[in-house]
Order: C-alpha cells, then sequence, then structure tokens
C-alpha cells in the first residue's frame, strides 16, 4: 500500500500533450488542464492509478516522496 | 462580454458551434466560450465524416475538405485486406478550417464567440444553475445565462459541476494517438482500417488519405491497466512496420469515450453535447457527425424551454428522448459489438478478415460475413444475432 501522503502523481511535461484524457477518467475531478500546464490537486487525488494507463503517451506516474 | 445571456455554450468544437448557431438563430442571447486561443487548433481527430449527416448541418465547401473516399479496407495483420464501399460517402476533412467555419457561422447568426476564455465553474442557485465561472484571458469573470451547454469535449468538467455522472468506465475509453504523415504511398480514395490486438489491444489503427501524398496514421485502444506500452509506442511499431519512407508533420494525442452517451444528459438549466455527453460512436469512436446533431438538439430544447419559461431537468429532459429516437438503438447495438468481438481472439479475427476478402467484393453481403463468422468463431454471431433481431 502506497501511503497518500507520501506519493503524488508526477507529469513528465516533455511528454505530455495537453490532451485531457486523464482529466476524463479521474474519478474525484482532481486534474485540470490549463493552456499548457496540467494542475493536479494532490490533495483530492486518491492515487487510484487509473489516469496512468489513459495516458497516450506515459506522461504520468506516481512518484513516492521517500524514494 | 455582457454579463447576462439566455445561453452559454462552453467549448467551440463541432457541438457547441451549432448547439450556439441553433440558439442565436432563434434569437437567444448566446455566448459561445472556448478556452483555446485558435479555434479549431491542435486538431484532435482523424478527420473522417460522414456526408449524410454532415450535410443537414453545413453545406461542403472545397476548402475545408482534404480528399473524398470511395472505399474502406479490412486488414489483419497478416495483410489480408478486405475492400467495402463506405456506408455513406465520406469525407476527409481539413478540421482546423472546418472547425472555424462552424463558429464563424455561429457568430454570423448572432452569438458571441470568445476565445482565450475557460470555464472554471457553474454558479449554482439552489439545484438550477445561474451562469459560468470563467478565465478570460487570465481574469477570473462571471457570466449569467438562463441555460448552459457543455461542449467541452472530451476533458469537460461541466457535466459533473452539473452532477451529472460522467467518468467512464476504462474498458469504454479509447485513449489514441496519430501522425500527420507525408511522403507516403497510399491509394488517395480508400480510409484503411487495421484490426489485430497486437497492433492495437482493444482498438484497430488507422491510414486516412488526405491527399498529396499525405495521410492521418492512428490508432486507438483500449485503456488497460496491465498494459506496458502507451497509444504512441503501439503507433510507431504501426508505423516502421507499414511506413519506412514517410516524414511526420504533426502528432496528436488524445482520449475519446466510447461508453453508448452518459445515462443523463441534462440537469436543471445544463444539457451536455458532443463528446462531453460521450456522444461518439461506441464502436469506431467516430464523433464529428454525433456531436453535430447533439449540438443542433440541445440547441432547440434549450429554445424551447426559454419561450416556455421552463429550465429545469423535466423540461430538459426532451434532449435526452430526441437523442435517443435518432441514435439509441443503432448506439446500443454497436456497444454490444465491441464488447462481443472484444472477446475474438486475434487468430479468429484474422481469420475471418482472411476468409471475407477471398469473395467477390461487389457481391459481398453481410449474410456472406454472417457465414464466414458462423464457421470461425460462431459465438460471436451468438452474441451478435439478438442485437440485430431484436432492439
Ligand atoms: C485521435 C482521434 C481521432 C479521431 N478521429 C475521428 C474521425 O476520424 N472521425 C470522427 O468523426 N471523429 C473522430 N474523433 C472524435 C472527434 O474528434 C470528436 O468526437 C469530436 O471532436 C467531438 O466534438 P466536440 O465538439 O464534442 O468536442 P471537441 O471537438 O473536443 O471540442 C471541445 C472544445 O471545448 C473546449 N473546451 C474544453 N474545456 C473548456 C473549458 N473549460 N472552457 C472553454 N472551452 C473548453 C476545447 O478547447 C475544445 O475546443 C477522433 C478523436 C481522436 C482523439
Ligand atoms: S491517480 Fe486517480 S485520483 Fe489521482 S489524478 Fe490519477 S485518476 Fe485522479
Ligand atoms: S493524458 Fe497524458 S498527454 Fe494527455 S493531458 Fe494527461 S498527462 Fe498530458
Amino acid at each position: 500500500m502506497i501511503d497518500v501522503a507520501e506519493a503524488y502523481v508526477s507529469v513528465d511535461y516533455d511528454h505530455c500533450s495537453y490532451c485531457g484524457a486523464c482529466v476524463a477518467v479521474c474519478p474525484p475531478d482532481c486534474i485540470t488542464l490549463h493552456d499548457a500546464t496540467l494542475m493536479i490537486d494532490t490533495a483530492a487525488c486518491t492515487l487510484c492509478r487509473r489516469c496512468l494507463p489513459a495516458c497516450p503517451t506515459g506522461a504520468l506516474s506516481i512518484v513516492e516522496a521517500d524514494a | 462580454m455582457k454579463s447576462d445571456y439566455d445561453v452559454i455554450v462552453i467549448g467551440a468544437g463541432p457541438a457547441g458551434s451549432i448547439a450556439a448557431r441553433t440558439t442565436a438563430q432563434a434569437g437567444l442571447a448566446t455566448l459561445l466560450l472556448e478556452k483555446r486561443q485558435e479555434i479549431g487548433s491542435p486538431v484532435r481527430c482523424g478527420e473522417a465524416v460522414g456526408l449524410e449527416t454532415l450535410v443537414k448541418f453545413i453545406q461542403p465547401d472545397p476548402k475545408w475538405i482534404s480528399a473524398e473516399i470511395d472505399a474502406f479496407s479490412l486488414s489483419n495483420p497478416q495483410g489480408d485486406c478486405l475492400v467495402v464501399p463506405p456506408e455513406e460517402q465520406t469525407l476527409m476533412l481539413e478540421r482546423k478550417i472546418f472547425d472555424r467555419e462552424l463558429a464563424r457561422l455561429a457568430a454570423e447568426a448572432g452569438a458571441e464567440v470568445i476565445v482565450k476564455a475557460r470555464a472554471t465553474g457553474l454558479i449554482k442557485k439552489g439545484p438550477g444553475i445561474e451562469g459560468v465561472r470563467l478565465n478570460v484571458q487570465g481574469q477570473p469573470r462571471e457570466a449569467h445565462a438562463k441555460i448552459v451547454i457543455g461542449a467541452d469535449g472530451t476533458e469537460s468538467q461541466s457535466p459533473r459541476w452539473a452532477g451529472l455522472k460522467s467518468i467512464p468506465q476504462l474498458k469504454d475509453y479509447y485513449t489514441a494517438a496519430q501522425y500527420l504523415m507525408t511522403n507516403i504511398d497510399v491509394n488517395p480514395r480508400i480510409c484503411q482500417y487495421h484490426i489485430g490486438w497486437s497492433l492495437a489491444p482493444g482498438g484497430y489503427c488507422w491510414v486516412f488519405p488526405k491527399g498529396d501524398k499525405k495521410a492521418n496514421v492512428g490508432l486507438v485502444m483500449w485503456v488497460d491497466p496491465k498494459e506496458k506500452k502507451t497509444a504512441i509506442d503501439y503507433l510507431n511499431e504501426f508505423v516502421a512496420a507499414r511506413f519506412p519512407d514517410r516524414s511526420i508533420l504533426s502528432q496528436i494525442v488524445g482520449g475519446i469515450p466510447v461508453t453508448n452517451v452518459l445515462p443523463e444528459m441534462a440537469a436543471d438549466g445544463y444539457m451536455a453535447v458532443g463528446d462531453a455527453a460521450h456522444q461518439s460512436d461506441p464502436l469506431t469512436a467516430g464523433g464529428i457527425g454525433p456531436s453535430m446533431c447533439g449540438g443542433s438538439l440541445a440547441g432547440q430544447v434549450a429554445v424551447e424551454a426559454i419561450k416556455a419559461g421552463d429550465v429545469s431537468a423535466k423540461f430538459l429532459k426532451q434532449y435526452e428522448r430526441m437523442w435517443d429516437a435518432q441514435w439509441g438503438k443503432s448506439y446500443r447495438r454497436l456497444y454490444r459489438i465491441r464488447h462481443a468481438l472484444l472477446k475474438v481472439p486475434e487468430d479468429k479475427l484474422s481469420h475471418i478478415i482472411r476468409q471475407a476478402s477471398l469473395l467477390d467484393a461487389q457481391t459481398l453481403s453481410l449474410k456472406d460475413i454472417a457465414l464466414i463468422v458462423m464457421k470461425s468463431y460462431p459465438q460471436l454471431m451468438l452474441e451478435v444475432i439478438p442485437y440485430f433481431l431484436g432492439q
């Protein structure tokens, strides 16, 4: 189990195209797409991982803060 | 920008522009919001559209058509290829120009169109909606309206703001990637579909010609948490094997819901249209025609609701019934067909395509295909038949 406080979803901006596929599948609706930024509300994120495989470029990953 | 409107439409894709044109034409004060700085760009689409649906909304114009399509081909990974005439005449669009033209028509009808205007939330009053919170060129603003139409595409949040359930199951969401390629030799009048789970798990690859040795080459695949490779990885493999001499002019990625529309598309003072309402075809994910249709229906219902002075969910649900009367039956069938196909192993699918490719394409009928399927994988026939006979 990953502790919510110690892990977060990270965006690799070299790969993100701001397409919004991750926004569509996020249950707590905690991802927002601005012009060229993807905002993830880490407090609302449940680390459910649904956004990871939805991303066509593999730009999202879960980073464990301690690692 | 004023502070009060009859209707605010969020998103200037095909769904939003048609909705705004419909309400503006009826004399309603309409605001069409687009968060991008340029309507129609970047293009997130294979750009193939059926003529029959298109002409209900706009007359074809060479300035936004890049190719006319005479046939579709269906190939398996081994290269067996079946060529069939399309169900309806098909066009390849230049969506950059097409989307802008639709927005121009909305403006011509009287809608106010603004870009760099992102909806950030709905202004609520009791169960109803009073307007939209915005960010216009970096500044927070508010605009009020009797009805809000959410046409904010695949990344839409407005249905959730309105309380509608819009999170798809992962098996009903396609993740997608596409290259606009040049210097490739393809028949300029045939749209190619390539089917095989090793090429695109749970989806398919396409090569849609755009004339001048250019084509949109892309794929959709299902979202699978166990999958190690991304849509871009699969697309790179497909392209490397087939088009060694290509050059790539652009890369786009995206996602498309293939759920067979939201269970509810209307709430008090709110309707969702296009990809925001999951109106893409639940088998192929084609969404240009359906989204224009959804925009038009919601626009018509908005006009009636404002005339009647009743913007309650109960009144706006007419829109759901109108959608269902036009698309419901075929969408339920297409959804079931996709789920039945997903259970067919790749070798069986390939065998079906191979057997069909051996028959004379000119005389090939649905019955011939049914016979081949019956012999190759009878379970598929058994799953699909009830949906052809019944609903
Ligand atoms: C790779 C790919 C290939 C495809 N190929 C085809 C094809 O060949 N044929 C076909 O028919 N369909 C295809 N589709 C599907 C088709 O592109 C969509 O179904 C169609 O564009 C949906 O139209 P729409 O108006 O609902 O949404 P969109 O065209 O996505 O428009 C939504 C608009 O809303 C704006 N927006 C979003 N949020 C906000 C906000 N908060 N505030 C203001 N504006 C906002 C967006 O910037 C966007 O301009 C494809 C899709 C993909 C991803
Ligand atoms: S992990 Fe789940 S909750 Fe967190 S951003 Fe991704 S989809 Fe949303
Ligand atoms: S799905 Fe991937 S590429 Fe698309 S916006 Fe999300 S992180 Fe970026």
